[in-house]
């Protein structure tokens, strides 16, 4: 029961926050749920993956994976622009916390901790941004063909 | 001229684009798209705070256009819009006086959220990021009024004030950090840490810098480079921010 509520609550507080970001980039209407369940959904995968192999680059590459597939279907059915779904989706998995700490050790003159903090949330970052493009680009690329075919 | 006004067109559209926040690639083919419809042959180039659309008469005479981008926010809503009326052109081409009015209402009739639903959202942002991060109650109901300070600063004053850019994300992160140590010094939150990043998220530019690598992965390599920096330097406004009322409140 424990280990449910330490995966599901987050990925509740992820939600929610999500909707509050959907707010403030001025989207309207059932799309703010919708970003907010992607961000629900990328956090699970996080946490899920993070279980099983351990790290936070890799679970971050599977997140990124899962939301821009989740996204890109969602724009498909709604038929709009998939920017707005995978960015607010994106956020809670995005490393702001970690850019953040890199500055406050750069400030307080901890170089070696600053410098291992920027390049691990460059990583996380970089991790996000190729998973969230590869899984785009290759529903891209298929899911023109799949729906040619139910066409025909 | 009827070539000058299909420049402008493409190039307001495009501009449009841009201040919604829309990815390089998407303002670049919107306008391609735009300008190929109309039977023209177009180059265009963008980076982040620039857009550029060239193109040539049948009578082999260049023309170009370019527009400078002031800084911005997202708007999904306005992006939606431009989107839709550039696909609805591109099917549809209507006659070109009609496709320019079209194009010239973009930015008038949009739906936007009145303040006060701004402000929840940053309100709700900030509480529940501090949950996620692993805040109690307490520390919630404390990040939430901070939030509700970063986005008062952000939203209402700093416009009046002409502060923008560093010095708005610096005051911003200020003003969040010296609330955070504001309710856990009178008792009302209890984990400074969480409280302090879980406001910092709605200023933080992580989202910034995911963006710019989706720029670089994508091949639009200037504008990766130009919103990496950016992403650095709004990390170390927030740094100096914090720092600034950490000093001050010790």
């Amino acid at each position: 029961m424990e280990q449910i509520t330490a995966i599901l609550l987050p990925c509740l507080w992820s939600f929610i926050a999500c909707v509050g970001f959907g707010l403030v980039f001025n989207i309207h209407g059932f799309g703010v749920l919708i970003c907010g369940f992607g961000g629900a959904l990328g956090w699970l995968t996080y946490l899920l993956s993070q279980r099983a192999m351990g790290g936070d680059v890799v679970p971050a590459f599977f997140a990124a994976v899962v939301i821009a597939i989740y996204a890109e279907t969602m724009a498909r059915i709604r038929r709009c622009p998939v920017t707005g779904y995978l960015q607010v989706a994106l956020l809670p998995l995005v490393p702001g916390a970690g850019i953040y700490n890199a500055m406050r050790y750069c400030v307080a003159s901890e170089t070696d901790l600053f410098i291992s903090t920027l390049l691990h949330t460059f990583g996380v970052a970089a991790a996000l941004a190729i998973g969230a493009m590869l899984s785009s680009t290759v529903l891209r690329i298929i899911l023109p063909r799949l729906s040619g075919k139910a066409g025909k | 001229m009827e070539y000058d006004d299909l420049l402008n067109m493409g190039t307001e559209l495009g501009y449009q684009l841009m201040y919604s926040g829309a990815e390089i690639y998407r303002v670049e083919e919107s306008v391609n798209r735009l300008l190929t419809a109309y039977g023209l042959q177009p180059q265009v180039f963008a980076i982040p705070n620039c857009l550029i659309v060239s193109l040539n008469t049948p009578s082999g005479h260049p023309i170009t256009s370019m527009r400078r981008i002031p800084s911005h926010g997202t708007d999904i809503e306005l992006l939606e819009a431009c989107n839709d009326l550039c696909r609805r052109l591109c099917r549809e081409v209507p006659p070109l006086e009609e496709a320019k009015e079209l194009v010239r209402r973009l930015g008038e009739g949009h739906r936007a959220h009145p303040t006060w639903v701004l402000l929840m959202g940053y309100v709700v942002a900030a509480a529940f990021f501090a949950a996620f991060f692993g805040g109690n109650f307490r520390d919630m109901v404390s990040a939430g009024l901070c939030g509700l300070g970063v986005g008062l600063w952000t939203l209402c004053l700093s416009k009046p004030l002409r502060v923008a850019g560093f010095f708005q994300t610096l005051i911003g992160a200020a003003i969040a950090s010296l609330l955070s140590l504001l309710f856990t010094g009178i008792g009302l939150g209890v984990n400074l840490n969480y409280i302090t990043i879980g406001t910092l998220m709605v200023l933080v530019p992580g989202m910034a810098l995911t963006n710019a690598m989706r720029e670089i992965v994508n091949g639009d390599i200037i504008s990766g480079i130009n919103r990496a920096s950016e992403a650095i330097l709004t990390a170390a406004a927030i740094s100096l921010g914090v720092i600034l009322s950490l000093t001050m409140g010790m």
